[in-house]
């Protein structure tokens, strides 16, 4: 799993590749915890090279989405692959969650 | 596959690369190992979290695939815990009311066929199917 911080100011630029899974849910929440405990607005994930979520990276992208919507911005989701949508479309996090 | 795992700690990933890895699963379709690879995770990090102290116990792992219905069973001799009993959370809260976590067995029942959990001989039993098409 990598996170790729391509601008950490707003708005935020970050693109992610490979699994999260149990093995390094832990990992991937350190790798944005500067935007859970950030103030910043704006935040735009890459998710094409997201190859898999399980529940345990459903965590993190709830914690970054109440974070983000607690200070009044925007987080959206792009290019997310076809499985990973569906357990979002599956948890209702594609109805709380922006995804384009 | 047949598989003990003693003691269960750290051995998350070995468990999920072994389920991923028998011959019936190399052969499924890539969304059908997808959906297989998140349930197993879900249910052993369930174990590994609830079942025992420290992580301290075994984990059993048998799968099989038979008249097109691929099984899989787990069984550990932690604390009695039915993942099942547990109310499905409400996915139409808003993100603000959402809790996190509580996710990884709805998503099983959302993707298996069917769940079963049961508690014998001092044994925590839980199988999941899937019908290949």
């Amino acid at each position: 799993m990598q996170v790729n911080v391509i601008n950490s100011a707003d708005p935020v630029q970050v693109s992610l590749a490979g699994r999260v899974d149990t093995t390094n849910a832990a990992q991937f929440q350190n790798s944005l915890d500067f935007i859970i405990k950030g103030n910043q607005k704006d935040v735009q994930i890459d998710c094409a090279g997201l190859d898999y979520t399980s529940s345990q990276g459903l965590r993190v992208f709830l914690m970054l989405q109440k974070a983000v919507q607690s200070r009044g911005g925007k987080m959206v989701l792009t290019n997310m692959q076809t499985q990973v949508k569906e357990v979002f479309d599956i948890t209702g996090f594609s109805n709380i969650i922006r995804i384009i | 596959m047949d598989k003990r795992y003693d003691p269960i700690s750290g051995k998350s990933g070995a468990i999920i690369e072994d389920v991923m890895n028998t011959p019936e699963v190399l052969a499924f379709p890539e969304n059908l190992r997808f959906k297989i690879r998140l349930c197993v995770e879900e249910v052993v990090e369930n174990v590994v979290s609830y079942a025992y102290d420290a992580g301290a116990g075994y984990m059993k792992v048998e799968t099989s695939f038979d008249d097109g219905v691929w099984e899989i069973r787990f069984e550990d001799a932690g604390t009695p815990f039915n993942p099942l009993a547990k109310e499905d959370p409400d996915i139409t809260l808003p993100a603000e009311e959402r809790p996190i976590g509580g996710l990884g067995i709805f998503l099983c029942k959302q993707m298996m066929d069917s769940l079963e959990y049961i508690h014998a001989d001092g044994c925590n039993r839980f199988t999941m199917t899937k019908k290949i098409d």
